[in-house]
């Protein structure tokens, strides 16, 4: 059989068929040629192409490591946040609305006007009406069931559970612990890359904020096979494009042990329950651990992070801002305040080193002290004090005589020798380095010598421009009491691991020993004894039987200044006097050092002594009850292998 | 009776095997590929339905295998006879379709039956191929023509091709046009006419360009040049479907195995691009057997034409070749990146009624020309 021979009158086809054989072939070469080139040439990108569409990482989660007082309790944790959401465009308000707003248990009003407002989202134009809308956070488990249950039947609305962080104790040491909130633009541009994105929270303050990168873990991610769409899987076919690893496991946030103790805490919080504002600090004075610390007014760390929806969390910081007790300032080394009698030790300290006074000479008290042209009042008679006696009673006269013999620099030395003017390092909140004044400070406050003698005599009764923070008080009555060794404050006990194993531990921290004459300190110990023991003390009246405290009252003297927003009828308030107690107990074997300051308290012998005799009661009381459990834990555990 | 045994004598006699075994060759593969590419579906309750489609596919075949033996013993001479009334029939149908209008995927293509759905447009490749070739026939001269003595033949194709065009369905109107081109270049031109036609060309391709063709046609041919810079629409086919093609590489991922297609990366897997199911499953070697069985029918075809006794049996096994060839080309070409997406389907490979009758009737001419050279 011959090819492409015509056999009859179709001769001028005949020559075309030529050509039609060869066009094909040239265009099969074509296609060969193409294919050749996507399945040789190009074949390895083709096939990264094409495992990169079917293998994609998910991210595994981490958790943000819990935060633990001194005692284990739990402070600070996690909990998931139900919140239901809506997609106005796709939510059918005639069949699916009212029985969501039953399922949610919703009221006639609320549900009202959350419709008013999904119909507005649905009259719009935009993509926002297909896109998820919040209606509640946080809904309970009870109508998370429900609407699970009925999930078919309700299209359009979304359960989404958030990671919420939780704190029990609500406002109870919240200033040191801090909330969270969420990262905005400018921190996600600089922590680029560095385990944070958008929408991610971070701490905001407090501990939250400076154990941040311990307390915040590792994302993981997985790696997973996926269809173009969720119908197209083809189950076994999957494994096999997964390349080792497969798997990066999240790093779970390592957890924070605190030195403070929540029932403390809780006991200061309820002492405080009649004053205002104010501020308490306890250490414990062989160490510079911090206790406790509470300033108030405080906040819900819950609200603020976010555990009542974003609403609720503007709510709260405009509530809060605009309060004139400044309920977001941590009022324990953030703010400073004068701190009056309660710094007449650490004058009595400057002028005896120096050999100014002598302890048992007497000065005679006929309600103040007259200096130049001006006549610096005491708050009584006295008559002939000596130091014990001006101590006790705490005469000012008897400081007014001691300022004029001392150089300001003098005072302010020994101040700072015991931490004053000097931030501490506790390295939780913004601290403040309070003010020790001295003839250079003054140069350049009053630009050129404007010194005056009596700036001496104020800064030796804790008044003038001397400005402390509760902080620094607590850490120079407890160097007072371990006779002088002087603390770095410290609220972090250890970091362990989510299973409780410990990284690291933090060791005491001394910032160093002042050089302080052991005589001398030891009359000044005296002395702060008699303060509570002494029946002529400040503070006699408010002692405790068994409650063995010494200390020092203070009534700090305000400079006039009432904040902005305080409206008219409100101003005497901020024109009170700060009532002071700074002390230690036992006085005769010092283990903690407390300061309580009560903003605007009037007399801190009646306003703030009270308080911290019955805090340092309540500390006694729960030490007692510690070590008891604890010998029964250990007679048990002997018992047992016995 | 008499007509029968004359028939199963020549049949026996004339048997056209190479073309038989090459058509069963395809159409083998073409229902095993169709079974790799709706595989994914097996195990999805909902879309249980279209893992079938390669057995509906077989139906289709034994249905198309029928018509087709119908088209191959009835004497072509016959048919010839039929021919403008089958055309005609054809005009009516494609009428129809576009009074009718009933919307499948933004183009009116189908007439509704209830059971049955059919679209016009294919049968009408084959009612075209027999009018063309029926025109070019009755005109017995064999010297140069001019572009006037083309024009009745011209015109036959080009009416259906602008009726589908309106449907709007230009993949389809191209066939038409390519298939009598194609039939057209049967016989000789002069050069003057020649020089006529391509510069006339020009401007109809230009107005047919900003007037012939919807805005989602000139996006596709668009999209087509730049797949990059639409992923997600119809430049992103296009790309997955090259992805897919070369992710088979020298020798395929294997039966069902390939994951462009068996993870929904391939859109229209069993309309437009099972040539890159087929490509990713076997590879450049299997491509380059199954190129090899598709040029070798188109081959053939032409040497049918060159053995049939009359100008009616060359044309038509020219035209049937044609239309083979052109939706080979087009469609493969689509699928690895030389040409637009137009949606036209790979003969016995994609998935449909109306088109698998199509081509069967096609090679049931071709095989009637073959008996009866």
């Amino acid at each position: 059989m011959k090819l492409f021979m015509q056999r009859s009158d179709v001769g001028d086809f005949r020559r075309r068929y030529h050509f039609m054989v060869l066009g094909v072939l040239v265009a099969f070469v074509m296609l060969t040629a193409r294919l050749a080139q996507l399945q040789i040439i190009q074949a390895p990108s083709h096939r990264t192409q094409a495992r990169r569409n079917v293998v994609g990482r998910v991210t595994l989660a981490t958790t943000r490591g819990v935060i633990r007082d001194a005692q284990g309790v739990v402070l600070a944790a996690n909990r998931p946040s139900y919140d239901i959401y809506v997609v106005p465009g796709l939510l059918d308000m005639q069949e699916t609305w009212p029985r969501l707003v039953q399922l949610m248990g919703l009221g006639v009003t609320q549900a009202k006007e959350l419709a008013a407002k999904i119909l507005a989202v649905r009259a719009e134009d935009g993509k926002r009406k297909l896109q998820q809308m919040l209606l509640e956070v946080d809904v309970s488990r009870d109508v998370v069931a429900a609407l699970e249950t009925h999930a078919s039947d309700l299209p359009g609305v979304d359960v989404v559970p958030t990671p919420v962080r939780y704190y029990p104790y609500g406002e109870v040491a919240s200033h040191l612990l801090g909330y969270m909130r969420e990262i905005d633009a400018e921190t996600l541009a600089e922590h680029e890359g560095q385990n944070y994105r958008a929408g991610d929270r971070l701490g905001a303050v407090g501990v939250e904020r400076r154990w941040e990168s311990y307390l915040r873990g590792q994302r993981g991610w997985q790696k997973v096979v996926r269809g173009a769409n969720r119908h197209a899987q083809r189950p076994g076919l999957a494994e096999r494009y997964l390349e080792e690893p497969r798997r990066l496991e999240p790093i779970p946030g390592r957890d924070i042990v605190l030195s403070v103790d929540i029932e403390l805490e809780k006991v200061i919080q309820k002492e405080l329950r009649p004053a205002l504002a104010g501020a308490v600090v306890v250490v414990d004075v062989r160490s510079g651990r911090v206790l406790a610390a509470v300033s108030k007014p405080a906040f819900d760390p819950n609200v603020l992070s976010g555990g009542e929806g974003k609403q609720a969390i503007r709510d709260a910081f405009d509530r809060l801002s605009r309060d004139p007790l400044k309920p977001l300032l941590d009022k324990t080394t953030s703010a400073v305040y004068p701190p009056g009698s309660t710094y007449k030790p650490f004058s009595a300290l400057a002028a005896l080193a120096d050999g100014l006074i002598e302890p048992n000479s007497d000065v005679d008290c006929r309600g103040g002290y007259e200096y130049g042209r001006r006549f610096f009042r005491c708050t009584e008679v006295h008559r002939k004090v000596n130091l014990y006696e001006a101590i006790v009673q705490s005469c000012n006269t008897y400081f007014y005589a001691l300022g004029e013999l001392i150089q300001i620099d003098q005072l302010a030395k020994v101040g700072m020798d015991f931490g004053f003017g000097i931030k501490t390092g506790i390295g939780v909140n913004p601290e403040s380095r309070g003010r020790m004044p001295t003839r250079a400070w003054y140069a350049r406050r009053y630009k050129g010598d404007g010194f005056r003698g009596g700036f001496t005599l104020l800064a030796s009764i804790g008044q003038g421009a001397t400005a402390v923070t509760v902080m620094q008080l607590a850490l120079a009555y407890a160097a007072l009491a371990n006779d002088g060794t002087l603390y770095q404050p410290q609220v972090v006990r250890s970091i362990e691991t989510s299973s409780g194993l410990t990284v690291q531990e933090f060791p005491p921290r001394v910032r160093r020993v002042i050089d302080v004459d052991p005589t001398q300190l030891a009359l000044i110990k005296q002395a702060l004894r008699g303060v509570v023991s002494d029946p002529r003390g400040t503070a006699h009246a408010e002692a405790i039987p068994g409650v063995d405290v010494a200390g020092k009252t203070g009534t700090a003297q305000v400079s006039h200044v009432t904040p902005r927003s305080v409206d008219a009828k409100h101003e005497w308030y901020f024109n009170r006097d700060h009532a002071w107690f700074a002390g230690y107990a036992p006085a005769l074997a010092p283990e903690i050092a407390i300061v309580v300051l009560i903003e605007h308290g009037g007399g801190g012998g009646k306003n703030a002594a009270p308080v911290a005799m019955r805090v340092v009661d309540a500390w006694q009381k729960l030490e007692k009850r510690r070590v008891a459990s604890h010998d029964t834990a250990d007679s048990k555990k002997a018992g047992a292998s016995l | 009776m008499s007509l029968f045994a004359r028939g199963s004598a020549r049949a026996r006699e004339h048997f056209d095997w190479p073309l038989f075994l090459g058509v069963m060759g395809i159409a083998i593969i073409g229902v095993v590929n169709l079974y790799s590419a709706t595989s994914p579906y097996i195990d999805d309750p909902r879309r249980a339905g279209l893992a079938d489609m390669y057995v509906q596919q077989v139906y289709w075949l034994v249905v198309g295998g029928l018509f087709g033996t119908l088209a191959a013993v009835v004497d072509y001479r016959s048919i010839e006879r039929l021919a403008y009334v089958l055309y005609g029939f054809g005009i009516a149908s494609l009428v129809l379709v576009l009074v009718l209008r009933s919307e499948i995927r933004g183009s009116s293509r189908w007439i509704d039956l209830g059971r049955f759905a059919f679209q016009p447009s294919e049968f009408m490749k084959v009612f075209v191929v027999l009018a063309v070739a029926r025109k070019l026939a009755e005109d017995p001269r064999t010297e140069a023509k001019t572009l006037i003595d083309l024009a009745p033949a011209a015109f036959l194709f080009a009416l259906p091709a602008v009726l589908v065009m309106l449907q709007p369905d230009f993949g389809t109107s191209m066939i038409y046009a390519a298939c009598g081109g194609t039939m057209l270049a049967l016989t000789r031109l002069r050069r003057s006419s020649l020089v006529v036609f391509v510069t006339g060309l020009l401007p109809v391709v230009w107005s047919m360009w900003h007037f012939g063709l919807r805005e989602y046609q000139r996006d596709r041919i668009l999209s087509f040049l730049h797949p990059e810079a639409d992923r997600t629409g119809i430049g992103w086919h296009a790309l997955q479907s090259r992805t897919a093609i070369g992710n088979g590489g020298l020798w395929g991922e294997g039966f069902r195995e390939g994951t462009q297609n068996q993870f929904g990366f391939l859109p229209d897997q069993f309309s437009d691009f099972p040539f890159s199911v087929f490509a990713e499953d076997w590879g450049f070697i299997g491509c380059l057997a199954l190129l090899a069985l598709y040029a070798f029918v188109c081959a053939w075809a032409v040497n049918i034409a060159s053995l049939a006794k009359d100008r009616f049996g060359a044309a038509v096994a020219v035209g049937v070749g044609a239309m083979f060839f052109w939706h080979t080309f087009f469609n493969i070409g689509m699928t690895i990146g030389i040409l637009p997406v137009v949606g036209i389907t790979l003969p016995l490979f994609s998935y449909g009624g109306s088109s698998t009758l199509t081509t069967m009737v096609g090679f049931g001419l071709l095989m009637n020309i073959s008996l009866r050279r």
